[in-house]
């Protein structure tokens, strides 16, 4: 009987020991998120849990929106098939420690880059590729052309985000004393709104267009022209990966390229075969060595283009007038750099 | 004042008339609604209210709903004070089967069917080895249904020991509908059949060796068939909706009984460290909402987990929500123990029965007969408290519903989704009370 139970003593130290020495190994230094990704056979993309235009399910369970297409448009990069990547809807108290462990491989949900989180979460955040801010939103009828003439209003609000934050520090800098009566689920908020509850409706501006589209009536209700935060929602990934970096980097620099170029998921193919521009033949791989640097196959900037199409098309076709949010691009920051907004291509050379 | 030291004189009053069942409906509700002004004003102020609720609530869901239409926008269109349930439909198979792909959906309803199938023969009360239908559906059928819904080939994506399992448990399929067939028709068991053969073969053990025997043989043609079909694998991440509900919930209160047992049992075990464990685990799980075991399951789990064993979230969140339901059920059963005389484990001791015997025989059986109005209220709270998975992002029909707001054709649809979502848990909730007072009654719970 003794022996017996010294065996199965020394069967649990040595067990012990067995996961004390692995997670140990847990510690050690990752290795490349290229390699990892290229390993596991498939991109992991951090998103959140339904956000319409940018993220949500539609009713085949199926996800769509611009952060997915931007993921879509990595996997295409680096496999050549824009299907091979995972989707990993997180609490946004998650988003961070799960680039951290390396369980996702880049953040793409609408995140605001801030001072803070781009230097105490362990995050390295690229490009911006939408601009958006808070504003405010307003029944008609109340005949109000500015947030200036909402004195003494009251506006629903979000509790514990950062737009209740920015709404008092506006409504102090301007004395505009605005009462908040806030809410704990965007759902009761909106209906809150409705029923002519507060006022005044404030959130990100795409989050309004939403908001708006899902009103009785629309056209009852409009969006001031004021935007009284810097929202510049961008990508992430671990830090201090510049290899990894690089790719998710240039893959949205090859989007906003091909639009300023003028190539489309339509024309990729022909312009790829026929297209005498040097920078077109660049991009598209045809000429030059541009991919070595990457890590990627010559046609990566292609395949992309051919995926999901350029920044134009993916603007049109999740956020744009005629998709459900409605957000009219032109004169706004996420035009093209020669409209007069901030989406400027860095140089394929 | 002089008759005050007597004794009073009972008099018989003369005894009431019996209650009158002749009377009118019309009198009925006279004498029992309007018999005061107070009865009368209540029931006229019920009446009025009522009225307005279920009117208003008949109008919105019923008279003036719309059932056909491709965009919210085009129900609201149509009418704008009513229920918009296009859309709940257009989500119908969302709602049930989640994110399942919709080509593969039929594997979640053979799955269910088979699951159902599996327990029917137990309603036939002279099959062969009936103690073993609910333990293999238990101990089996979760491999082969894992096989389904997961899908991929033998030996690629399956293990090995996960393959095994799952022929056995079509085998053993196949056995106990061998013997459903045949106690149906008044024959003698498979076993039965080849009880000369297996007594010849075995000398000892011939019985179960023989069951054994029969199982692995009918497991074979059920492997070379499994083994040549190709299932189209299907992530977990893709499971959802009604179908993640159901298993979380039935893996939840299948596993809370033998935890609950083995927790009651430790915390009144006289081992001090039996008992201290077990009071600690059934004490900071019921400290804790379980919302933040939830939490702690997926975010601590990983870390205490060495790094090379992944584990996937569901498997993270079944842990959390078995420990969870354990707990609760471990105090339910202390509860049925503590009731149980201290005369039923004197008697099994006189008789010589061990401690195991003397609970397993004695004991538990009373214990949980007793507790059966609570048991089944830890059920039901079970299958309501899984809802909860949907908050770190499981895509349980809880989820799959808040989505619906967020699809681009339905923005904006919160309410029919929920009000949907409500009638299916009182469907589903209501049918497992009758279930337990069908249950209580058959048991005699109350023969004291």
């Amino acid at each position: 009987m003794n022996k017996v139970k010294s065996i199965v003593a020394a069967g649990t130290a040595i067990f012990v020991m067995q996961v004390a020495t692995s997670s140990s190994a847990m510690a050690q230094e990752r290795t490349s998120t290229l390699q990892q990704v290229k390993d596991r056979g498939y991109l992991s993309c951090v998103i959140g849990n339904s956000f319409p235009g940018f993220y949500s399910l539609d009713k085949d369970g199926e996800w769509q929106g611009m952060d997915i297409d931007m993921c879509r448009g990595v996997a295409a990069a680096v496999f050549g098939d824009a299907s091979k990547v995972k989707f990993m809807p997180v609490q946004w108290a998650q988003s961070f420690t799960s680039i951290k462990s390396g369980e996702g491989d880049m953040l793409s949900k609408g995140m605001t880059w801030t001072l803070s989180r781009d230097t105490s979460q362990g995050l390295d955040f690229l490009e911006t590729y939408f601009y958006d801010g808070q504003g405010f939103m307003v029944r008609k009828d109340l005949g109000v052309n500015s947030v200036k003439d909402l004195k003494g209003a009251t506006v629903c609000v979000l509790t514990g985000t950062s737009s209740e934050l920015n709404l008092a520090d506006y409504s102090r800098t301007h004395g505009l004393d605005l009462k908040t009566v806030v809410f704990d689920d965007s759902a009761v908020r909106n209906t809150a709104f409705f029923n002519e509850n507060c006022d005044a409706l404030t959130n990100d501006k795409s989050g309004l267009a939403a908001q708006r589209s899902a009103a009785p009536n629309p056209d009852d209700y409009v969006v001031l022209p004021e935007t009284i935060s810097k929202e510049a929602l961008s990508f992430a990934v671990t830090q201090n990966d510049s290899e990894w970096a690089n790719i998710v980097k240039w893959t949205f620099e090859a989007m906003v390229a091909a639009e300023e170029y003028g190539i489309t998921s339509a024309n990729v193919d022909e312009m790829k075969n026929n297209s005498a521009s040097p920078v077109v033949r660049r991009i598209l791989g045809t000429e030059g060595d541009l991919n070595t640097g990457l890590g990627l196959s010559p046609d990566w900037a292609y395949q992309v283009i051919k995926a999901v199409g350029n920044y134009g098309e993916i603007y049109a076709r999740n956020v744009g007038p005629n998709s459900v949010l409605g957000l009219e691009r032109k004169g706004t920051l996420n035009a093209l750099w020669q409209d007069g907004g901030l989406m400027y291509a860095k140089s394929f050379r | 004042m002089s008759n005050k030291t007597g004794l009073k004189q009972f008099v018989a009053k003369p005894a009431r008339l019996p209650t009158q069942n002749d009377q009118t409906i019309i009198r009925r509700i006279h004498s029992r609604c309007f018999n005061t002004i107070g009865n009368s004003i209540l029931t006229i102020s019920v009446v009025v209210l009522g009225w307005y609720v279920i009117s208003a609530a008949l109008d919105w869901a019923v008279f003036n709903a719309v059932w056909h239409a491709s965009t919210r926008r085009e129900c609201m269109n149509i009418s704008p004070e009513g229920a918009c349930w296009a859309g709940v439909i257009s989500w119908f198979n969302g709602l049930i089967y989640g994110r399942y792909p919709t080509d593969q959906q039929w594997r979640i309803n053979l799955g269910f069917i088979l699951a159902v199938m599996w327990l029917f023969p137990l309603s036939c009360q002279k099959i062969a080895y009936r103690n073993f239908i609910l333990l293999s559906w238990i101990g089996l059928y979760p491999f082969f249904g894992a096989y389904l819904f997961l899908g991929g080939t033998f030996g690629v994506d399956i293990g090995v020991f996960h393959g095994v399992l799952t022929c056995l448990a079509s085998g053993f399929f196949i056995l106990l509908y061998a013997n459903w067939l045949l106690a149906i028709l008044n024959k003698p068991h498979l076993c039965e059949i080849f009880q000369p053969l297996a007594s010849r073969l075995f000398n000892r053990w011939s019985q179960p060796l023989c069951l054994l025997f029969v199982w692995l043989v009918l497991s074979l043609p059920a492997a070379a068939v499994l083994s040549q079909v190709q299932l189209q694998p299907v992530a977990i991440e893709r499971w959802g909706g009604l179908f993640l509900t159901l298993i979380i919930a039935t893996f939840a209160i299948t596993m809370s009984i033998p935890i609950g047992v083995i927790l009651a049992l430790g915390r009144q075990s006289t081992l001090p460290v039996v008992h201290w464990l077990s009071l600690l685990v059934i004490e900071l799980v019921r400290a804790v909402p379980l919302i933040t075991v939830l939490f702690m399951a997926v975010t601590l789990l990983p870390i205490f987990l060495p790094s090379d064993m992944e584990l996937n979230k569901l498997s993270q969140v079944l842990f959390a929500v078995c420990i969870f339901a354990g707990a609760y059920m471990a105090e339910n059963i202390r509860g049925g123990l503590q009731a149980i005389p201290r005369g039923q484990y004197e008697a099994a001791q006189a008789l010589g029965l061990g401690y195991w015997f003397t609970m397993l025989l004695i004991v538990l059986p009373q214990a949980l007969r007793l507790m059966i109005p609570n048991i089944m209220t830890s059920f039901i709270s079970i299958l309501k408290d899984t809802t909860l998975v949907s908050i770190i992002g499981l895509f349980d029909i809880m989820l799959m519903a808040r989505n619906i707001s967020n699809d681009k054709d339905w923005i904006g649809l919160h309410t029919e989704p929920i009000a949907m979502i409500s009638i299916l848990f009182f469907v589903l909730c209501y049918s497992m009370s009758q279930y337990s007072l069908n249950l209580e009654k058959r048991l005699k719970v109350d023969r004291s």
